[in-house]
């Protein structure tokens, strides 16, 4: 009941009186004034898109009432107690209504929907947050500098945990010249608080984002993410409608020029793999949204931000990792009874990434247009050559802008191409990711002809000696550098500085202690292989680059973990 | 009003293009490296900025030139352009097509391919005949067909960009041991199996780059293999007869005269077969036979001993 109340209604504080937002405020301190007036374009052009066609509105609210009735009869809780007899009773009644009743009952039901969507945003909550969270975070890792950072810097508490590269300046200038959509890759529920800070301490504007609805249960964190601007996305939902509504409304905001957040691998990358198969959904709201100012003629371009999340230690990495490993894994969308839900391994995990440099590095790659270029420091779109173009081109037909959805989507395809190869050249490759390839190359060495799952049953069965995974792992790294210097990826300074023992040792530490099962240990001069399927986790990071840094007799081993990657 | 249609290329099938469209009446400027004649209303230039202002571009230049000419051509073109290109190769040893070239090269975004059994004095005469266009943009679709299609030319479409250009350009590696069979006096028969389950290997190969299976069965690949066999004397099939004659490979391409692009592919493609352990039998033996390193009984002895499965 309380879970259904705060998801529903989620609290805000009372107004004295409203907050007039000052011009150099962010967009989204506009929002509140704002809201209702989009709430109500979006549903206004839900309900024009079906106005003239019979068919495809009868179909919406057959549709609707079909996946809600099936959802509802699913969830047997109070809210199929509440809201079970509308829909038993709307779709015996769908093929009996007039136009105007079916128009009206869509009105009715798409606002609904976009009203459950729109978020909400507090200065006040905010400018609280925005003091407070980056202490607290910083407490919870070191407690006994709690007293300090409460009076010091916001941002010397989290410097010690993150650490921010690419060009912020350039963020900067552009963030006041058009909508940024911040794109990043997707590891952990902790993702979105984490970039939320890092776009703080990198002086970016706060950004508005999907949130799970599952995340509203809980009465902290609903708070918050109900008052900085999240709208609510509930999964559970099937109706096409729905998607409809999250869709548009995510266009309307980048139109109206607030920097966005979504992330569009769709869930968190349960293999630990670097995403390469995003989901198109929102990607595409955001190549309308720049279409269709370019109809309107609005001159406000719309600016992708490719953002890799890169962690030394993953919180939730050992459900990810099984769910991956299981067929129902894959087909599971929400995982609501992981190591997110559970306080004492978020204390757990703070805890172990106290003092270890750059646990976590979030790297904003450079901005990219919907159609893929590059965009120079003052904003304009370049050819590879440096040309600079108009890329208001790409939605013209003989001359003119057009609306052309077939052709959006044929963008977005392309951009989302465009994004997983960023990824891949934006990633920054962590401590334990390099110890853990190294690591289970050597198992897949020992063990020729096994399959995957029969690798991951040998627990604490192979081992390796130190002297020979220091050397490989001096090797790895040298060949990781040089595919650096070449511009396929990154790879952190403690990977870049550290000797080889201290990156085994960097790495064991990480793991001891904090997942319930321990990925490798020393056992006198050998590294025991304990549990493989976390040592899967984090080696997948490396799949695109296994066989380039490879020697010629580790080249079979490295062919076989490429091809766990065919099907990411 | 007219389309403004350009095509960079004067060889053979750079005319047919040119004046196909001319036919259906569109405004067409050919870009060539050098001054030649060109039939009314068809406009010359050699100037590449002349397809600055066009809205179409057909890109009917040989593979290996595809790479520095969509250099230059990103110079002049922006998002506004629409290209399609015709060429059966592949780029490099990591297997390029030459959208992704063009995509790489230019800032152009609206790409296809266009293949299948297309022959260039059918087109330029406006005979009936088909082609497949590999293509995202539909608009693309409807602006090619606008410019070249009609009662003669049936274009189709398809999402499966990669899969057009990699069925593409396997047919001219099949081609040439379809020649190579039929000057051995291959029956009917054994052309069959060696061109049907030729296309198979290779869309198994298809499939690990990306593409679908089932455009290697369609109009880019068997549908163009079939093209070539009945009888539009290629250059691929004179090279696959050479060979069969005795020559080796540097004099059969020095004997037909003519650049084929498959057999350099096949190459590429088959070391990639190998890398991902795929069977490709059919086309591993031949290349084998041409550089001699099996004879053409042995060839045929170690194919038709193989184990043979379901379809």
């Amino acid at each position: 009941m309380l879970k259904r109340f705060l998801s529903e209604r989620p609290l805000r504080l009372p107004h004295i009186r409203p907050y007039v937002p000052r011009p150099s405020d962010p967009s989204i301190f506009w929002f509140n004034s704002e809201r209702d007036d989009i709430v109500s374009d979006v549903v206004s052009r839900i309900c024009a898109e079906h106005e003239s066609d019979q068919a495809r509105l009868e179909m919406a609210l057959n549709d609707a009432a079909f996946h809600e009735i099936r959802r509802l009869e699913k969830q047997r809780d109070e809210e199929a107690r509440d809201r079970l007899g509308y829909w038993r009773s709307m779709i015996r009644r769908i093929g009996k209504m007039d136009a105007t009743e079916q128009r009206r009952v869509l009105h009715t039901i798409v606002t609904n929907m976009a009203r459950d969507v729109a978020g909400n945003f507090d200065p006040r909550v905010y400018r609280f947050a925005r003091r407070v969270i980056p202490r607290l975070i910083g407490g919870v890792m070191e407690p006994r500098r709690l007293t300090h950072d409460l009076v010091a810097s916001s941002h010397e508490a989290l410097g010690r945990v993150l650490r921010v590269q690419g060009d912020l300046d350039h963020l900067q200038y552009l963030q006041s010249r058009g909508s940024l959509v911040f794109v990043p890759t997707h590891s952990s529920n902790l993702d979105s608080i984490v970039l939320a800070q890092a776009l703080e301490i990198s002086g970016l504007p706060p950004v508005i984002y999907g949130a799970g609805k599952n995340l509203f249960t809980n009465p902290i964190i609903s708070f918050f993410m109900h008052n900085l601007g999240a709208y609510r996305v509930d999964r559970r939902i099937r109706v096409s409608l729905y998607k409809h509504v999250l869709k548009l409304y995510s266009q309307v905001m980048i139109e109206r020029g607030y920097h966005s957040l979504f992330f569009p691998g769709g869930t968190r990358s349960r293999s630990g793999m670097i995403e390469r198969h995003l989901k198109l959904g929102l990607l595409g709201s955001a190549v309308e949204a720049f279409t269709t100012n370019q109809v309107r003629r609005i001159d406000r371009p719309v600016w992708f931000v490719p953002t890799t999340i890169n962690y030394a230690l993953v919180l939730e990495a050992e459900t990810l990792i099984r769910d991956w490993l299981t067929e129902e894994g894959q087909a599971r969308y929400i995982i609501e009874d992981d190591e997110f839900s559970q306080i004492d391994r978020w204390i757990a995990f703070f805890r172990k990434v106290v003092g270890m440099r750059g646990a976590c590095i979030i790297r904003f790659g450079e901005p990219i247009d919907p159609f893929g270029n590059t965009v120079d420091r003052g904003g304009q779109s370049l050819t590879p050559t440096g040309r600079v173009i108009d890329p208001g081109g790409y939605v013209e037909h003989r001359g003119k802008p057009v609306a052309d959805g077939a052709r959006d989507a044929a963008y977005t395809r392309e951009l989302g191409e465009v994004l997983a190869s960023r990824y891949e050249r934006d990633t920054v490759l962590m401590s334990t990711q390099v110890v853990a390839h190294v690591l289970f190359r050597h198992l897949v060495q020992s063990t020729p002809g096994m399959d995957l799952f029969g690798r991951l049953r040998l627990r604490g069965e192979i081992s390796l000696d130190c002297e020979s995974l220091r050397r490989e792992l001096g090797e790895a790294r040298d060949r990781l550098s040089a595919l650096g210097a070449r511009g396929r990826m990154h790879i952190s300074m403690v990977v870049k500085e550290d000797s080889p023992n201290e990156l085994l040792e960097r790495a064991l530490s990480f793991w001891d202690g904090y997942h319930a099962s321990t990925a490798a240990s020393r056992e006198g001069d050998r590294v025991i292989l304990g549990d493989p399927s976390l040592l899967l986790y984090y080696q997948n990071r490396l799949v695109p680059f296994a066989e380039e840094i490879a020697s010629e007799d580790q080249l079979r081993a490295a062919c076989e973990i490429r091809k766990l990657g065919a099907h990411r | 009003m007219s389309l403004r249609v350009g095509v960079v290329g004067a060889g053979g099938f750079g005319r047919a293009l040119a004046l196909a469209s001319a036919r259906n009446g569109q405004d067409v400027v050919l870009w060539s490296r050098e001054e030649r004649e060109l039939p009314h209303p068809i406009r010359l230039s050699t100037d590449l900025a002349s397809m600055r202002d066009r809205e179409l571009i057909f890109v009917a230049v040989p593979a290996r030139h595809a790479a520095p000419m969509a250099e230059q051509l990103g110079e002049v073109v922006d998002g506004r352009h629409l290209m399609v290109h015709i060429s059966r190769g592949l780029i490099g040893d990591d297997l390029q097509t030459l959208t992704k070239v063009i995509r790489d090269k230019t800032v152009c975004r609206r790409i296809g391919a266009l293949a299948g059994p297309l022959v260039a004095d059918a087109l330029a005469e406006g005979r009936p005949s088909g082609a497949i266009l590999g293509t995202g943009f539909p608009e693309l679709t409807g602006m090619v067909r606008e410019a070249i299609g009609g009662a003669g030319l049936r274009i189709y479409d398809t999402r499966d960009v990669v899969g057009v250009e990699l069925a593409s350009a396997t047919v001219g590696f099949l081609t040439v041991i379809l020649g190579y069979a039929q000057e051995q006096g291959a029956e009917p028969g054994t052309l069959a199996v060696v061109a049907t389950r030729g296309m198979v290997e290779m869309s198994r190969v298809g499939r690990t780059l990306g593409a679908d299976e089932s455009t290697f069965m369609g109009l880019a690949g068997l549908g163009d293999l079939i093209a070539a066999v009945a009888g539009d004397e290629r250059p691929e099939l004179r090279l696959g007869r050479a060979l069969a004659r005795g020559s080796n490979l540097q004099t059969a391409i020095g004997e037909i005269g003519a650049y084929v692009e498959g057999f350099e592919v096949a190459k590429h493609l088959l070391e990639h077969a190998r890398r991902n352990e795929l069977e490709t039998p059919i086309s591993s033996t031949f290349v084998a036979v041409s550089e001699g390193r099996m004879g053409p009984d042995d060839a045929i002895q170690a194919l038709m001993e193989r184990r043979v499965g379901t379809e």
